[in-house]
């Protein structure tokens, strides 16, 4: 049996394994340099995502689009400076049901993005019940991941990685694509916009704002982290 | 407590109890039918106004009409929600372990192992016979051959796969005795449970014998002094049951709460709403949009609360700030600047994580705020600012859905992140179930921060003193949602990730949850050796940790046996790691794992 001393030792060594406090550890645990700051992103992300969609034929039209977040965490702990921005397309629930959606995108774009260079990083193909899902996603040069899903909805997810979380203040209005009515019923930005969204504006040029950061601060490691977690 | 002993569950005739408890249910339902003729035969007949119009007529026909107001009261409070479904209740739940049990005995008697120690710390230990077998025949039985890797001796002339067996001794006792742990873990989870069960029960039918009903006064010359009291009380009895459920006084299980509730008038269940919704909000048993609009209620008081006292200590200070040394150390009011400072950012924290909670869950017009991508209300279940804050938040509502997936969060889990990042998680987790759910289904994804979780990785999340606080709670959280599920159960996931992996464990082994799937994500361990000791049945027992996650280091010893191990006995799916550069603790719902979203998906959506 392990003596309470050893005991406390190993666990103390298992949770500093986990927040792996050292230099090593800290680069390892800073979440990595990103492109952009969250209210840069969102231009570029669309942009890729609208190039995508035009290359499919006889595109049917998205029903709505969100986006969406997801925490980024610094030594395994979510980390509310970072975030991790996930736009969110998806058909209705009758055009998810065709083949065209279901197959046929699925080549089109794996073809489309083979042709950029993008690298494919996750595809799949599952039965479920009388369903069969597939899955295919692909990486851009400057760390953006597109994944089209293929399941009881079909969905096409744009996200970004983790960056700088932005003042709400600061991100502006994308446009959507895929057939959406900027500012229309399945535009679902009010989260962001809760004034209202500006439609009125004009489609804006993705690129035209944005400039690559440097990232995050270096974060100098301290001897403890009993006060930080 | 409980002193059943595991020969006492496995001798228990359960079938005897529950029909008991369906006697009672029987004879309530004959007994209301009588209470309803005397109703219309006597008070509406006979004794009716057409018959007899007199002030002592009137008068015995209110006595009789409290009489039969009480009477079924008592007959719906007492008789039916507590001793009939207690007893319906405890024969399901004891019935269940007895189930588990037997079949833990089979496989324990079958491996020559032998049961010690009192009800509530069992051993399991290899008996005499197989430790001679081991030691001194050097013939270990064929099973802890094969899962030692040893080749049996076939006869006692067999002297090479002796000598391998003397070579492996060490081995061998150590396998035997990891299942014998096993074993154990799970023998130890069923008679907690059971337990739990047995005092549960208890506690209910001590509560109805230390509170007995009140009856109308009886006629005489001091009836008209203490009928109004009387009927006063009466009116006040729904308020003081209500109050007594929510305090945890009634002892009554959601499911009785439930009942309990359904009992009630509309007009009865609208004042407690109104007028008490600090003790509607928050307990398990009542429908969620009750609970919503209650707890709704509450937030928006507490925030003003806090408002209110955030003003005073602020003008404490700027009245000391103003002149320190106006009467004493610390000014006329005696009061610590110091403490004021803490206080004001303590309170400043609980106001601001609350705002924050408030602001996610509404929409800008003040009503419940619909999550846009899945078009599904926020609802709030429950909240506090005890500690690190709590919050128990649904996007969908799982009184109505067919699948319903709680997610518990672990180390540094609070209101600021329940309003923040853990709320964004949850909305990912209803939005892959959205997008996997066959046409018509609904997922309604919880997020349980019920519990007060770790503030730090070491020492606190290497404790399982937070999980064990939070265990009767998530128990109860089950049982609720069970309890109010209009139409069939619904398909029930307890999704837990880091340090929620272990409340999961703990609350199934100990007390019991009432969940169709548990999943662990990135575990540090769950409590137990076993998925068997869970209760949910180890095929629906599922873990996931990927390949990066420092997590894995987590020794056994601390939080209990890693649920990806094979011994484990549950299912693993797999889940992608994100950038060598980065930790990979938290990163499952992330772009990096889409293997792992829709494995989860899948699993909520059944």
């Amino acid at each position: 049996m392990d003596s309470p001393t050893r005991r406390t030792a190993t666990a103390a060594l298992a949770a500093f394994a986990l927040t792996a406090c050292s230099a090593v550890g800290d680069a390892v645990n800073q979440p990595p340099e990103s492109e952009y700051t969250q209210a840069e992103a969102y231009a570029p992300m669309e942009a890729v995502a609208a190039e995508a969609i035009e290359s499919l034929a006889d595109f049917p039209g998205f029903e709505q689009r969100t986006w969406g977040e997801m925490p980024c965490s610094h030594n395994g702990i979510d980390d509310p400076d970072y975030t991790n921005i996930e736009i969110r397309y998806s058909f209705s629930a009758e055009v998810s049901g065709t083949d065209q959606v279901r197959e046929a995108y699925v080549e089109e774009l794996r073809e489309y993005w083979t042709a950029q260079g993008y690298e494919i990083t996750f595809e799949d193909e599952s039965a479920h019940n009388d369903r069969q899902d597939r899955d295919l996603a692909v990486r851009t040069a400057d760390g953006i991941t597109l994944w089209y899903s293929v399941a009881g909805r079909v969905t096409f997810m744009i996200q970004s990685g983790c960056v700088p979380v932005s003042d709400p203040s600061e991100i502006e209005y994308v446009p959507p694509t895929g057939g959406l009515e900027p500012g229309g019923e399945g535009d679902k930005l009010d989260r962001y916009f809760p004034d209202g969204i500006p439609t009125d504006q004009a489609a804006v040029d993705p690129f035209a704002n944005t400039r690559p950061v440097a990232g995050p601060e270096p974060f100098d490691s301290p001897g403890s982290y009993d006060n930080l977690l | 407590m409980s002193d059943m002993s595991w020969k006492d569950l496995r001798g228990l005739d359960c079938a005897a109890v529950r029909d008991v408890g369906e006697q009672w249910k029987h004879y309530v339902a004959k007994m209301a039918e009588q209470s309803e003729r005397l109703r219309t035969d006597v008070i509406d007949g006979h004794l009716s106004a057409d018959n007899y119009e007199s002030d002592t007529a009137d008068l015995v026909r209110e006595q009789i009409d409290l009489f039969t107001g009480r009477f079924e009261d008592d007959l719906s409070d007492y008789a039916d929600i507590r001793v009939a479904t207690t007893l319906v209740d405890a024969a399901d739940a004891l019935e269940a372990e007895q189930k588990e049990l037997t079949e833990v005995v089979g496989l324990i008697e079958e491996h020559d192992f032998e049961i010690e120690g009192g009800p509530r710390e069992y051993e399991v230990n290899p008996t005499g016979h197989l430790h001679r077998a081991i030691w001194l025949h050097l013939d270990p039985p064929q099973w802890l051959c094969d899962r030692a890797g040893v080749d049996k001796p076939s006869a006692w002339y067999d002297v090479l796969d002796q000598a391998e067996v003397l070579a492996h001794l060490t081995c061998l006792y150590d396998s035997a005795n990891e299942l014998c742990g096993q074993y154990q873990d799970w023998l130890r989870a069923i008679m907690s449970r059971a337990h739990d069960a047995d005092d549960d029960a208890a506690a209910v039918l001590a509560a109805m014998r230390e509170h007995p009903p009140e009856l109308p006064p009886q006629f005489g010359a001091t009836y008209d002094d203490l009928i109004d009291d009387y009927k006063d009380r009466l009116s006040e009895e729904v308020a003081s049951e209500m109050e007594a459920i929510a305090n945890g006084e009634s002892d009554m299980s959601p499911e009785q709460v439930n009942e309990w509730w359904e009992s009630l008038s509309d007009a009865e269940r609208e004042a407690l709403i109104a007028e008490h919704p600090e003790w509607v909000g928050p307990t398990d048993g009542i429908p969620v949009e009750a609970r919503d609009t209650a707890n709704r209620e509450v937030l928006d008081d507490r925030i003003g609360d806090l408002d209110t006292r955030i003003a005073s200590i602020e003008a404490q200070l700027a009245t000391l700030n103003g002149d320190p040394n106006a009467a004493g150390m610390y000014g006329q009011s005696g009061a610590d600047p110091d403490e004021l400072r803490a206080e004001l950012e303590e309170l400043r924290a609980d106001r601001d994580g609350l705002a924050a909670l408030q602001d996610r869950i509404t929409d800008d017009n003040g009503d419940p705020a619909v999550y846009g991508q899945t078009d599904q209300q926020y609802y709030l279940m429950d909240f506090g600012t005890e500690d690190s804050g709590q919050a128990v938040v649904a996007i969908g509502n799982p009184d109505t859905a067919e699948n319903v997936n709680a997610y518990v969060p672990g180390t540094t889990a609070d209101l600021q992140g329940a309003a923040g990042g853990l709320m964004n998680r949850t909305e990912t987790m209803a939005y892959d179930a959205w997008r996997r759910e066959d046409a018509g289904e609904e997922t309604a994804t919880v997020l349980w921060m019920g519990y007060d979780a770790p503030d730090t990785i070491f020492p606190e999340a290497t404790q399982t003193k937070w999980a064990e606080d939070a265990a009767d709670d998530l128990e109860s959280f089950t049982q609720g949602v069970r309890a109010t599920a209009e139409g069939d159960p619904s398909n029930l996931t307890l999704t837990g990730h880091s340090y929620g992996t272990t409340v999961i464990g703990e609350a199934a082994a100990t007390e019991g949850v009432d969940a169709d799937n548990v999943v662990f994500v990135a575990s540090p361990g769950v409590t137990v050796s076993t998925a068997d000791a869970l209760g949910v049945g180890d095929e629906h027992v599922y873990a996931t940790t990927n390949s990066l996650d420092p997590i894995a280091l987590t020794p056994d010893f601390l939080l209990g046996e890693n649920p990806n191990e094979e011994a484990f006995g549950g299912s693993t799916f797999h889940s992608d790691h994100g950038s060598w550069f980065t930790n990979n603790h938290s990163t499952y719902w992330d772009e990096t794992n889409m293997a792992g979203r829709n494995s989860m998906a899948e699993i909520v959506t059944g």
